[in-house]
């Protein structure tokens, strides 16, 4: 376990040394709070563009607050996907690259060990990044708007950072799988991707789908809609299916790391 | 006693076969240098030992070692070419390998402040890794090899990278460390072997050309040997060539050099007398006439030259 903290440490310490958690925080804080802001203004926007016939009347409903903060989550899922699958870019490919992982597990070092504590670190500075993104979100929201609930929000909140765990572990397994960081990349938002287009498009029930997720966040936030997921099977499914998958994740990484600890 | 017991270890690469069954045993308390030309397989067997790199047959032992523990605890590894962390500083990284040991917090500074220094780069410590020269990361890396005081220290050519001057310190050091520690180091140059070691194993085309202790294999492969050189000018050069190919009866060519040749020969006194009458003879415009016993060299190049 102390030795877990030392590469726990280390992870950190690069994500500090590097500014990784200053761009990524900020990123999702400008995507959070530029969904309210631009959908606040948005009416003001078209007017001013122009072009539009004399006369016309511009009719945009106001969006219900639940909607707006929904905009801002489906934001993550795209543009803050990439951010987190770039910010892991070849953790594991990178050390494996360069011999840095070879110097470090010939000390007797667990293969878990060093696999979960980048993925520990990873996704702390990816869920530290949500939240705050998030939170932009939510206080824009209420201030523009009308207030969010603190109970959808904290819900379609852990439902969502669930989603960015599970694409940022599976940023972490591609990169010790393949040599190439962009190709790690690639695979993980790709497979995120087409879970995601599954579940929303393919007819038949898919509660085993961690793709759903994103679409529960966002349905979650909607107080006055049934609960979530209602007749698509139960969310708990999709969070445990989801949970052992990361697990599987991890132990496919250490394996591959302990079969192949460098390059050549 | 053994400390460490290699038996009929092989590793095979898709196509070639870089190691092939190679067996051995170095004795605690040795210095053992692993000598061979390029691709002989020093690299790989060196990897293999470390557990970077799986045997495709073939068992490791340490002796002491209980089933199940980690090997890797005991070994102390200076890769060929060692990496690093550039965004950390070389005492940040001591520190960092020597908590990865078991270390405490407390003992990894100490430990690391005494190895920079001992490996001559006390003042760099504070700098980043990324702006060390490639001399100063060598120095690094055999600091953090050392830090938690391994039973057996494995080195891969720590000193080719070197200059002259910081290949004269660290050989210093090793010399050192040999009374400390096991080393294994290898290398490809002779005369780093014959300086520090007790054992050497020759390795040539992944196969183990000759292996025991450096006076037992000068011991067993001393033979009379004459070494012959001319001036270069055509005439010698084509006597030369012609009595090479008709060598006398207890003459055989070792190797050529430019203007000449080693032979081994049989018999000492009748091979000078029947040199020195043939060179009289053709009128050769010798330069040198060597007469004496074979060198480790001889035997080094015999070895890799068999490949
Ligand atoms: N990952 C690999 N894949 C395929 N072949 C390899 C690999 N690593 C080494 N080899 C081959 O194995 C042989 C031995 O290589 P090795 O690196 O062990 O040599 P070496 O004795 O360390 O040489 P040098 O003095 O140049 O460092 C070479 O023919 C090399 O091409
Ligand atoms: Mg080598």
């Amino acid at each position: 376990m102390k030795q877990w903290f030392v590469l726990f440490n280390k992870e950190w310490l690069e994500i500090l040394r590097s500014y990784r958690i200053i761009w990524l925080p900020i990123g999702f804080i400008v995507l959070g709070a530029s969904q309210p802001i631009a959908t606040f203004f948005m009416p003001d926007i078209l007017a001013s563009a122009g072009n539009m016939p004399e006369g016309a009347v511009i009719r945009i409903p106001t969006p219900q607050p639940f909607e707006v903060m929904a905009g801002a989550l489906s934001q993550f899922g795209v543009i803050g996907l990439l951010l987190v699958a770039l910010s892991g870019m070849g953790a594991i490919s990178g050390e494996k690259a360069s011999g840095t992982a070879a110097m470090v597990l010939v000390k007797p070092v667990s293969h878990v060990s060093f696999v979960t504590a980048k993925w520990a670190a990873l996704l702390l500075l990816a869920v530290l990044s949500f939240a705050a993104g998030y939170g932009a979100a939510w206080y824009y929201t209420a201030s523009l708007f009308d207030s969010v609930g603190w109970g959808e929000v904290v819900q379609s909140a852990l439902l969502f950072a669930l989603w960015l765990g599970f694409v940022g572990t599976l940023a972490l397994l591609f990169s010790s799988l393949l040599r190439s960081a962009a190709a790690a990349t690639f695979g993980a938002l790709a497979t995120a991707a087409v879970l995601s287009i599954a579940s929303s498009s393919l007819p038949f029930e898919q509660s085993w789908n961690p793709g759903r997720l994103s679409g529960l966040a966002a349905e979650s936030l909607n107080a006055g809609a049934a609960s979530p997921g209602d007749g698509q099977g139960a969310v708990w499914l999709t969070v445990i299916v989801t949970a052992t998958a990361m697990l599987a994740a991890l132990a496919a990484s250490a394996r591959s790391l302990k079969r192949m600890p460098s390059n050549d | 006693m053994a400390l460490l017991t290699v038996d009929r270890l092989t590793k095979r690469f898709e196509g070639t076969l870089a190691v092939d069954g190679i067996s051995f045993a170095i004795g605690e308390g040795r210095c053992v240098a692993l000598l061979g030309p390029n691709g002989a397989g020093k690299t790989t067997t060196i990897r293999m030992l470390t557990g970077l790199l799986q045997p495709s047959s073939g068992a490791i032992r340490l002796e002491g070692m209980k089933p199940g523990q980690d090997l890797r605890a005991w070994i102390g590894y200076l890769p060929q070419t060692p990496a690093f962390y550039g965004w950390m500083t070389g005492r940040e990284f001591l520190v960092y390998a020597g908590r990865l040991c078991g270390l405490s917090a407390k003992e990894a500074y100490a430990r690391s402040d005494e190895l920079l220094a001992r490996v001559g780069i006390g003042a760099a410590g504070k700098r980043r890794i990324s702006g060390y020269s490639g001399g100063m990361k060598q120095r690094l890396g055999l600091a953090q090899a050392l830090i938690h005081r391994p039973k057996l220290l494995i080195l891969d050519e720590p000193v080719s990278a070197l200059d002259p001057i910081g290949r004269r310190e660290v050989m210093t050091l090793l010399g050192e460390l040999k009374s400390e520690t096991t080393v294994l180091f290898s290398t490809h140059v002779l005369h780093d072997a014959e300086e520090l070691c007790d054992d050497v194993l020759i390795m040539s085309a992944g196969r183990l050309a000759e292996g025991g202790s450096l006076s037992g294999i000068r011991e067993a492969n001393r033979q009379p040997m004459m070494s012959l050189e001319t001036e270069g000018d055509s005439r010698s050069k084509e006597w030369l060539e012609g009595w090479l190919k008709r060598l006398p009866a207890g003459f055989e060519a070792a190797s050529a050099t430019p203007a000449g040749a080693r032979l081994i020969v049989r018999d000492l006194e009748t091979a000078r007398r029947t040199v020195i009458r043939e060179l009289a003879d053709a009128d050769v415009r010798v330069t040198k006439l060597e007469v004496g016993y074979t060198t480790l060299e001889d035997l080094f190049l015999k070895a890799v030259a068999h490949s």
